[in-house]
């Protein structure tokens, strides 16, 4: 029973990044950019997180206001490349990977960031609500962030389905030249979608660092934003699907060292794999029930060049 | 790192079973310059920052200017134009740092006959090249007697990154070390799959600590669990270097201590009388290359005694894996009156008595 409560429990902060990683991306992709960068600005917004609370000595959530600021000024580098200069837009993704592989280790270098431990956000306390038995601990004891991203997926929910400019972005990732024939600014609103994704991106990177780990380390994000594109496509650009592959691959983090610290003997390497042999299952699963549609962009990877024929 | 250790264990049975080529006696020209190239960020907080911390005290200890270069990755390409920029400008001694070098020096080693390659967790040798390593299941021993004596509960936790021989050492020394101060420990082991990953060493922390644990060893590369122990209310202990500077729960680590070893190895390179070894080194405490920082308040004097006790017959030549030792499972491994060889120790892939953990 106990073991239920502390699994969980964690699950939710375990989910969150790839959750929050996996709604930036499809926010970008729905208007058509392919972003391949996601780990790079998981990184950046993971250092810029950490240095920033190191830096403030505290102030958890303006530090993660900064982690999300600072993967949105990475991603205006990343808007131009692809959406004015139209630049290959998987070359582009993976420069970006690799810029904020070098760029966070430098800055960090230069700042002493890596490897100081600092306080961070730490879980909510509602009073009796946090003392409910079993509900307590699993619902009302999280982080303020696990709330807010909740509120956050209800929101691009029907801001991306049941408003005009949802739908609009829509249909500049589904048909550029009919929606800018339409007259709707393909370039606005394409930077907009890669704005808003890289500060969720942003968020959840810095999710990892002041929430999470509470230290900064090189390379902290150990592949997590290859995990959200693969989460993306498994999820078929479908908000609800997203959240709940987050929440499955949560569920998986969180049980693997509890599995080993209450001293049950598998095979490591079996334990290691699951979270990859689910994926693989559900998206199987998947693609042999009936429902196979799939709500991926039609122009998702292709710049938009005015009046130009394809 | 993940990448050179992944295959330590590996490479360790290699160098176990190889034939040794006969090595001749290397005579080096001229002063030394020793040079030292690094995989990592040299300020890592673990093992890079050990290497530079050696290399510091080299400088010190010899009179001469070492220079380092950081960040050089682990594949040919990236290795040779920084060791040959170093021995342009007259380096003869290389110093490396990781085990994604091994193969990049020995090429090298065979281009520059007249330049010594002394090459940490590597795992080729030759006539002017030279792998070492630190025998770290004796320092463990000892961290795992530290441990146990901080311990109320007698139930320790570990928190290791992959079982490879060179890792389950470690762990099974700890355990063998808690016992000889508490003989009912326990050591619960947590894999986290990875050598740098905060987020899953921190998970493993808090699930070992939910578990009753009261004092978290590690032998993974950043201080995660140390400060996860310090939030908890409980204690750990440490790895690479003196883990205490970022927590006050460390009460003792496995630490390098590479100078000890470098030092009087470059005075017999400049002597003209050094050898290299056809397996490499693989250094004791006595040797240098391992020791332990130790104790914290939680250790009681008359339990220190007892660890510095054991430091000292460790020194004097007490085997930690002597015999007679069985396996968990019952199973024999090594006989009385014996000790277990180096093949076996790169290659152990059993636990003791006293271990819980994932096969």
């Amino acid at each position: 029973m106990e073991f239920l409560v502390n699994w969980l429990a964690n699950i939710p902060g375990f989910a969150l990044p790839f959750a929050l990683g996996a709604l930036g991306l499809i926010i970008c992709e729905k208007s058509g950019v392919l972003n391949l960068g996601a780990e790079g600005f998981l990184l950046i917004g993971a250092m810029a997180g950490a240095g920033a609370v190191l830096t403030f000595g505290g102030y958890p959530l303006l530090a993660l206001a900064m982690a999300a600021l600072a993967s949105a000024l990475l991603s205006l580098v990343f808007a131009v490349l692809v959406i004015l200069l139209r630049v290959n837009q998987v070359i582009s993704g993976l420069t970006i990977v690799f810029l904020a592989q070098g760029l966070t280790s430098l800055i960090a270098l230069k700042q002493g960031w890596t490897n100081k431990a600092f306080t961070g956000l730490s879980s909510l306390d509602l009073g009796p609500l946090s003392d409910i038995p079993f509900i307590g601990p699993i619902v009302f004891s999280q982080d303020l962030i696990v709330y807010l991203t909740v509120g956050l997926f209800f929101l691009a929910v029907h801001l991306m389905g049941r408003t005009n400019a949802g739908l609009r972005l829509r249909a500049v990732g589904e048909n550029p030249d009919a929606a800018d024939a339409a007259g709707i600014n393909v370039t606005a609103y394409r930077f907009v979608a890669v704005l808003i994704g890289a500060l969720l991106l942003g968020l959840a990177g810095g999710y990892l660092t002041v929430v999470v780990s509470k230290i900064w380390v090189d390379g902290l994000t150990g592949g997590r934003g290859w995990i959200a594109i693969a989460l993306v496509i498994f999820a078929r650009w479908r908000i609800w699907r997203a959240l709940g592959g987050a929440v499955l691959f949560g569920c998986i983090e969180a049980l693997i060292p509890r599995v080993a610290a209450i001293g049950v003997q598998v095979p490591q390497y079996f334990v290691l794999m699951t979270p990859y042999v689910v994926t693989f299952a559900v998206m199987v699963w998947t693609s042999l029930s009936s429902n196979t549609a799939s709500d991926e962009p039609g122009a998702l990877g292709r710049p938009f060049v005015r009046e130009e024929r394809h | 790192m993940h990448r050179r250790l992944i295959t330590w264990s590996v490479a360790g049975l290699a160098l176990a079973a190889s034939v040794a080529g006969a090595s001749a006696e290397f005579v080096l020209k001229g002063d030394p310059k020793p040079a030292m190239i690094i995989f990592s960020q040299k300020n890592d907080g673990g093992w890079s920052q050990a290497l530079d911390e050696a290399r510091q005290k080299v400088e010190k200890e010899l009179g001469v200017t070492i220079p380092v270069v950081e960040n050089v990755p682990e594949n040919a390409t990236a290795i040779k134009p920084a060791v040959e920029l170093f021995i342009d400008r007259g380096a003869n001694i290389i110093l490396g740092s990781a085990f994604g070098y091994s193969d990049a020096f020995k090429e090298l080693a065979e281009k520059y006959p007249n330049v010594v390659f002394l090459n940490p967790a590597g795992t080729t040798n030759g006539n002017n090249l030279m792998s070492y390593y630190g025998r770290t299941y004796e320092s463990q021993y000892l961290c795992g007697m530290a441990a146990a004596a901080a311990s109320k509960s007698g139930k320790l936790g570990f928190v290791a990154a992959n079982p490879f021989g060179l890792v389950n050492w470690t762990v099974n020394a700890y355990a063998m070390g808690a016992r000889q101060i508490n003989p009912d420990a326990t050591v619960t082991v947590v894999f986290t799959g990875a050598w740098n990953d905060p987020v899953k060493e921190r998970a493993a922390a808090e699930a070992l600590a939910e578990q009753g644990i009261d004092v978290i060893g590690q032998h993974v590369d950043t201080p995660t669990p140390q400060i996860v122990a310090k939030e908890k209310g409980i204690y750990g202990t440490g790895h690479h270097r003196d883990l205490s500077e970022f927590s006050t729960a460390s009460q003792c680590s496995s630490v390098w201590v590479w100078d000890r070893f470098l030092v009087p190895e470059i005075k017999k390179i400049v002597a003209g009388d050094w050898e290299s070894q056809p397996y490499g080194a693989f250094l004791s405490i006595a040797q240098g290359g391992t020791d332990i920082a130790c104790c914290g308040d939680a250790v009681s004097e008359e339990d220190k005694a007892k660890i510095m006790a054991e430091r000292e017959a460790i020194m004097g030549g007490k085997h930690v894996f002597a015999g007679p030792l069985n396996d968990r499972e019952g199973t024999e491994r090594v006989a009385a009156g014996a000790v277990l060889d180096d093949g076996a120790l790169w290659g152990m892939d059993w636990f003791v008595d006293g271990v819980i953990s994932q096969q």
